[in-house]
């Protein structure tokens, strides 16, 4: 299925499967242990795997796909109750927190909790919490649907995955949202920020200019870019950056910042303005004792200064909080309702705190005490008087599951909001949930849209302020589908006139990393030598930050600003999931020449 | 051969006489629970009442306007309520009015296109509520060949009859998706109903043209209306099934 982000649909492909997990297998050659994905195909179950010594294979696992997702969802649901027995649900490939070396762990559940249960040959077992919720965990994988391809790979399916970042032909996901990394330059120094920040590039125009070209030819139409940090503004010529960016091929251009430039200089914010961008407002606090343990200092004032120029000059605002555990959860509602009442702020985007980069790595946190996805809507259930429900949310199809969960907020005739997930059937209309900050204004949305509103019709009297629902549902009708043609940035903003969303993203960390997820991540990283990094795979392996600072490069890592053509040793680590299932040492058995698969040629 | 229509509720919009009395009676002899709403004629309606639960478990007479939205709305709850939903919907309520063009009145048209077309709509629209619910549905629309041919008949009843077709086809296409199927059905002249009005000599002039030779008779398009709304008629939507004796 399209990935319904990102139009139009009819020029990328999707897969002819729906990803569902990893799973441990072997090579059918030369039976080497090597993980499989498991996809859907039709009615089929089908095991694709990729040896480097003997190249891609595909095997028929069921004939019967319902009744195979059926059973690998029981299986979980045994193990969703409240004792303390634990019960195995499956495996998967993750990294020792202390090594990053990549291992295969238990994906366990015990008291209705998800966890990692490790054990590396080097460190020794160690434990990891990954969801405070199995039932919602288990459910989530019943929303998985296709991935879609770019219509060009940045790289070649050669070592594997991860090794082969980014993306090759066998990650399972386009680029949704490209974040583009314009400076390593930050006038903040924030102890949860997740990148490394060296302080020695502002990106050339150039290089700019041929990431977007870049970005463009391989995916055709973008609803989204994102320019990050370090902190973009602080970059001398940032408005070039965003002349550059801003093209037909590319909705919206967002400009991911703390605000503080924002705040300060109000001739800046009015140019945000006139450039038509959008702001991505870091903004996790609401007192000084939350700044001080997320951001360093004490920014209330900060704050309150770059929303009032986002008020003055209606920049068009998505709200990034990130919430950790004992520091700010207790003002996730607050976020909630600046959320419900600023009409400048059109999404909220939570991102359960990653302990990861060169703050965040080091920041004090308790591996099996943390925050994840249904952790924040919990806490957004009790702080909003259950305004917003843990039923309001699911889990977004098109990147993997585990990774982003989301509701839109439909904007009532009163002026007050109705998550979706009241009167929307999420599993039925996975094309609602899309990676984005808005609902679209697309056909295909057209579509999902009548049939919500009949189902809204029938059974009106059961829903939620129904009849209400749905005169909001014809004003949303009438704006957003008008008889004439609108083009892309167009529907971006007619869809955010109608609609508000709340998404949570948990990015991964050395606990909780799952290769399984990052090869369905759509959040990437394009960089200055044309490859376009999965996030989590890029902080985890190429920044040389996850434990903290002082972490080396992953041995076939290369970081972030480096254009050299020549790929590390491969040879002289364990750098792939071949030799962490065989549990072979670095350079015992090293990879063959490259394999120049069909689903990995340009 | 079992009956047609065993375990539905049907609803038949100016089911108190002619035409849709016979449609009530032949849906209530298939084996459907019937109900039929009214506007005028309360004799008519007790008496067909009392004639359908001689023949069905439960059947009901509601005295309500097609055009009374909250009426429509009551109505179709109260089916709902005590049958569990309604299954068939035949929107035969209409009008019929012999008058040439010039001396037509703003009023005459209103009143032709409100019963005959606004009347369809809201009935439809009260009914959908269920049938979505319940993923299935049969509903038909009563036209007539003044609506698909080009006959001697006044221009409004002609418009209206020929929007239904338009309806029909627009609300198929729509709602298909939850298994409901929408079609409509357009009779020549019938010795009853809205056909009493017509002249004799346009009568005589419809005759000469059929290959039968003669109108047709409530009771035939009854007999077609209750395969149409039929599981058995499982395949059909959106079209328009002409019952003229071959014109």
């Amino acid at each position: 299925m399209e990935c319904s982000s990102c139009a139009p649909a009819e020029i990328r492909k999707d897969r002819d499967h729906t990803f569902i997990k990893h799973e441990m297998s072997k090579c059918p050659k030369c039976q080497v242990p090597i993980e499989a994905r498991i996809g859907l195909r039709g009615n089929e179950v089908i095991s694709l795997k990729f040896c480097k010594d003997c190249g891609q294979s595909v095997e028929i696992v069921s004939g019967d796909a319902k009744a195979y997702m059926k059973a690998f969802l029981k299986l979980g649901e045994a193990g969703v109750d409240l004792s303390g027995e634990e019960k195995f649900f499956k495996q998967t490939t993750s990294t020792c927190a202390k090594c990053l070396d990549l291992i295969v762990v238990d994906v366990v559940t015990r008291q209705n909790k998800v966890f990692f249960k490790k054990m590396c040959p080097k460190c020794g077992p160690s434990e990891a919490l990954v969801s405070e919720d199995a039932k919602y965990y288990i459910n989530a994988y019943s929303y998985a649907r296709a991935g879609t391809e770019p219509l060009v790979f940045a790289t070649e399916v050669e070592k594997g995955c991860p090794t082969d970042c980014g993306t090759c032909g066998d990650h399972e996901q386009h680029t949704c949202l490209p974040i583009i990394e314009i400076t390593d330059h930050c006038n903040l120094e924030c102890p949860i920020c997740i990148v490394n920040n060296k302080y020695s590039n502002h990106i050339s125009l150039d290089d700019f200019q041929k990431i977007i070209d870049t970005l463009v030819s391989n995916e055709g139409h973008l609803e989204s870019i994102a320019l990050s940090g370090g902190e973009p503004t602080s970059h001398p010529k940032i408005m070039e950056i965003i002349d550059i960016a801003t093209r037909p091929e590319i909705a919206r251009v967002v400009v991911i910042t703390n605000g503080l430039k924002l705040g300060k200089d109000k001739a800046f914010a009015k140019k945000l303005k006139e450039k038509g961008v959008y702001i991505g407002l870091q903004l996790d606090g609401f007192t000084a004792d939350t700044h001080e343990k997320i951001r360093g200092r004490d920014l209330c004032k900060d704050k309150d200064a770059a929303l009032a120029s986002i008020n003055e000059f209606g920049l068009r605002t998505q709200m990034i909080f990130v919430a950790a555990r004992g520091v700010n959860e207790h003002q996730i509602g607050q976020a909630v309702d600046l959320l419900m009442t600023n009409d400048n702020i059109l999404s909220l985007n939570f991102q359960p705190a990653a302990f990861t980069g060169f703050g965040g790595g080091k920041f004090k946190h308790d591996p099996m005490d943390r925050l994840t996805i249904p952790g924040v809507i919990k806490a957004m259930e009790d702080q909003t008087d259950g305004r917003v429900k843990m039923t309001d949310f699911a889990p977004l199809p098109c990147s993997h599951p585990q990774c982003v969960s989301l509701t839109y907020l439909l904007r009532m005739n009163d002026g007050s909001f109705m998550p979706f997930g009241r009167f929307v059937d999420f599993k039925k209309h996975g094309k609602m949930l899309r990676s984005s900050a808005t609902l679209g204004a697309s056909a295909e949305m057209q579509e999902v849209f009548q049939d919500v509103i009949h189902e809204v019709f029938a059974n009106q009297d059961d829903i939620e302020r129904g009849p209400e629902v749905l005169q909001a549902l014809r004003r949303s009708v009438d704006v957003m589908f008008p008889d004439r043609l609108v083009n892309p940035k167009e529907a971006v903003q007619i869809g955010e006139s109608q609609a508000k969303s709340i998404f949570l993203h948990h990015y991964m960390d050395k606990h909780d990393f799952d290769l399984e997820r990052l090869r369905k991540c759509c959040h990437h990283y394009p960089q200055v030598d044309g490859r376009i990094m999965p996030a989590c795979g890029f902080n985890m392996f190429h920044r040389g930050a996850a434990t903290g600072p002082e972490t080396p490069l992953a041995p076939w890592g290369k970081g972030p600003w480096d254009k050299s053509e020549v790929k590390p040793a491969f040879e002289e680590a364990r750098t792939d999931t071949r030799q962490a299932l065989a549990g072979l040492s670095p350079g015992e058995k090293p990879g063959k020449a490259p394999h120049n698969t069909e689903l990995g040629n340009k | 051969m079992s009956k047609l229509l065993e375990g539905r509720v049907a609803l038949v919009t100016g089911g108190s006489r002619g035409l849709g009395r016979a449609i009530c009676l032949t849906l209530a002899r298939e084996g459907a629970d019937v109900a039929f709403n009214y506007s005028k004629s309360d004799a008519a309606a007790s008496e067909l009442l009392a004639e359908l639960r001689k023949i069905t478990k439960r059947a009901w007479a509601f005295k309500v306007s097609v055009l009374d939205k909250a009426g429509l709305n009551k109505m179709v709850r109260t089916i709902d309520d005590e049958a569990g939903g309604i299954d068939i919907l035949v929107n035969n309520a209409g009008i019929g009015q012999v008058v040439p063009l010039a001396l037509m009145e703003e009023e005459d048209w209103d009143r032709m296109m409100n019963t005959n077309v606004k009347g369809a709509f809201l009935t439809s629209q009260a009914v959908l509520r269920t049938m979505v619910r319940a993923k299935r549905g049969r509903i038909l629309n009563m036209s007539s060949l003044a609506g698909v041919k080009m006959m001697l008949a006044p221009v409004h009843y002609c418009a209206a009859k020929a929007a239904l077709k338009g309806f029909t086809e627009g609300l198929a296409k729509e709602i298909a998706r939850y298994g409901i199927t929408v079609n409509c059905l357009a009779p020549g002249i019938l010795d009853e109903g809205v056909a009493v009005n017509v002249p004799d000599n346009k009568k005589a002039d419809y005759i000469s043209h059929c290959a039968m030779g003669r109108v047709g008779t409530v009771a035939e398009v009854a007999e077609t209306v209750a395969f149409l709304v039929s599981d058995r008629n499982s395949y059909m939507n959106g079209a328009t099934v002409v019952l003229d004796g071959g014109v």
